[in-house]
């Protein structure tokens, strides 16, 4: 694991300084550093691992005495977190998004989201990140197993910024979280961002052609993309990162859907039950009555190898892919209005 | 209260049990009764904890992995205290009320709702950590089934508390022998199980369970890690009209409760 510099600025005071003097740090690094630091100003704090630490953990360094490697056996650190929990813990629990949703779906179920339990449940390898790894690494259901169950509050970070202080948030957050980070992806959005909370969404970008609803680290990045892509084209788009995934901040959903004409949803995630889902699930249910394009995986697992990024593209998921399904979805009449040059479809 | 020999509570447990098994659903009875003698030895005597502050910082812990025993659970938990027992005769099962078929952390005494098993060992093993890391004082006592070893996750969390030498954690195996669909030797036997438990780093022993002075004595034993006892019993135990056939699950009639009541030394009107 890269080290982060030494002496610089102080991760929890300065985040944005740090993440400047450690640029080449993935999500899933800053987490470990992000977690690392607020842990010296929390003693509850635990991490568990199931043998997926990769070595040279900064938690790990920092608080030797608070890190345990319970080996492989996802399902038991699941429980185990949860019984600490009832010491009083607040315990992160990390693993891979196939193994923390899947292999021990029943733990999260009846201990973390049944009982309540103040567990941080820290999964990456979200969606296709394990990329040629293959299936059995990638995680293209959790957020919708995830999101089912009552009481869960599910959060995917935009970009390095974002998960620091949803670590933040997470420290201090009581009850059960799932958050969601990818693998190797480095992303720095660099905008100005309201302070984060659990269940508000943010507005990165204002538009009135398409809304563009985002989640996670690689669904806000194409979603900025595609709406760079198309201002170029004269169609604007409105971008709102929904980090929160569960609650679902409907609030900012209706808005969106008000002052756009269509609404896209994008996430590294199956089109079933995931962002896409929950977001019809509330349009339908509040009569908002406008339609929406679920942009993700089609409901098909993909045993092809290749690159992330290449996997993302096979499966639609990149600006340029975006931006292109957004000129042929744009209602006919905004669509003639564009330049017929640079008209498609 | 405190001069109750522990065989009468057990008696007095058992006839709560039966009373449960009378009620419109019935209970998981053949295991309630086998694990009666347990929990006595552990509530009456063995752990440290007080009924009028269930959830104390400072107590030891009981998690009844074998969850479907609730029944047993439950009438532990008025015998000590926990408890009123004619609330839960009335409140079993019905409608509106916590005392679920299955073990609801809603009621006091208890820390985790159990049922789907294998997860009660994975549990305990992380509130011992906690509260080592914590360096408090609390002991982890948890009571899984025979048939219960058969879920894999069991084994993953022994294989934990070995490794990490949780003295503050034993495990008690509730051998009784049966299972929802038959004699757990025919299904998937658990031949060998102290050696296993042995195996796996738990310093183990093997009482009959149906014997309280043995009981307690056995899990009084100190040790520098986790400990597990291997206690051998009777589904339907104590109740003789049960005997050799303890049934998993009995609704029982107004007859079947007189008789059961009888053989445990309650004269009804």
């Amino acid at each position: 694991m890269t080290a982060p510099a030494q002496g610089g600025a102080d991760l929890a005071v300065a985040p944005e300084a740090w993440l400047k003097e450690n640029p080449t740090l993935s999500n899933r690094q800053v987490f470990r550093h992000a977690l690392a630091r607020f842990a010296d100003d929390d003693t509850r704090v635990v991490l568990l691992e199931a043998d997926l630490a990769g070595g040279g953990d900064a938690f790990e360094a920092r608080h030797p005495d608070r890190f345990l490697n319970l080996g492989i056996c996802e399902a038991t650190m699941i429980d185990a977190a949860c019984g600490m929990a009832a010491a009083g813990q607040v315990v992160f629990a990390h693993t891979f998004a196939a193994f923390g949703a899947m292999r021990a779906c029943e733990q999260v179920r009846l201990g973390m989201a049944y009982g309540r339990a103040n567990v941080k449940l820290v999964c990456d390898y979200g969606g296709l990140s394990g990329a040629f790894f293959g299936p059995t690494h990638h995680a293209i259901e959790d957020l919708a197993i995830l999101r089912s169950m009552p009481g869960m509050t599910v959060v995917s970070p935009a970009d390095a910024l974002e998960t620091v202080q949803a670590i933040r948030a997470l420290v201090d957050f009581e009850g059960p979280v799932y958050l969601r980070l990818g693998r190797n992806r480095v992303s720095r959005l660099d905008l100005p961002r309201p302070d984060f909370q659990i269940g508000r969404a943010v507005c990165l970008r204002e538009g009135d052609d398409v809304g563009l609803v985002a989640h996670g680290e690689v669904g806000v990045c194409v979603a900025m993309e595609a709406a760079t892509l198309l201002e170029a084209q004269g169609v604007s788009a409105r971008v709102l990162n929904m980090h929160t995934l569960k609650p679902l901040d409907e609030a900012a959903l209706q808005e969106t859907v008000e002052r756009t004409q269509l609404l896209f949803t994008v996430e590294e995630h199956s089109i079933v039950g995931g962002l896409g889902g929950a977001v019809c699930e509330s349009v339908c249910a509040l009569g908002l009555g406008a339609r929406v394009v679920r942009v993700g995986i089609q409901d098909r697992y993909d045993s092809t190898a290749g690159s992330h990024e290449e996997l993302l593209k096979r499966h639609g998921i990149d600006g340029a892919s975006l931006a292109e399904q957004i000129l042929h979805a744009l209602p006919r009449p905004r669509r003639a209005a564009l330049k017929p040059a640079l008209r498609r479809g | 209260m405190a001069q109750v020999p522990l065989e009468e509570r057990a008696r007095r447990i058992r006839r709560t049990i039966v009373r449960l098994a009378a009620t419109s659903t019935g209970c998981h009875l053949g295991g309630s009764l086998s694990v009666v003698d347990i929990l006595v030895a552990l509530l009456g005597r063995v752990m440290k904890v007080d009924p009028s502050a269930p959830r104390a910082e400072v107590r030891d812990h009981l998690i009844l992995s074998k969850g479907h025993a609730a029944a047993g659970l439950y009438a532990a938990l008025a015998e000590f205290g926990f408890i009123d027992v004619e609330e839960l005769v009335r409140g079993y099962n019905a409608e509106g009320s916590h005392l679920t078929g299955h073990v609801s952390a809603k009621v006091p005494g208890v820390d985790f709702p159990t049922g789907s098993l294998g997860h009660g060992l994975g549990l305990g093993v992380g509130l011992a950590l906690g509260h080592r890391m914590r360096q408090r004082p609390n002991r982890v006592y948890v009571v899984c089934g025979d048939g219960e070893m058969g879920e894999g996750s069991n084994w993953e969390a022994l294989q934990i508390a070995a490794h990490h030498r949780l003295q503050n954690l034993t495990v008690i195996v509730d051998r009784n022998g049966g299972q929802n669909d038959g004699p757990t030797e025919s299904i998937l036997s658990q031949k060998a199980l102290g050696e296993r438990l042995r195996a796996f780093g738990l310093q183990t022993a093997e009482v009959d369970g149906h014997d309280l002075n043995a009981l307690c004595t056995a899990l009084e034993v100190p040790g520098d890690g986790p400990r597990a006892l291997v206690a051998n019993t009777q589904k339907g135990a104590g109740v003789p009209m049960l005997r050799g056939k303890g049934p998993h699950y009995a609704v029982f009639s107004a007859d079947h409760l007189k008789r059961a009541l009888a053989s445990l030394g309650e004269v009804t009107p």
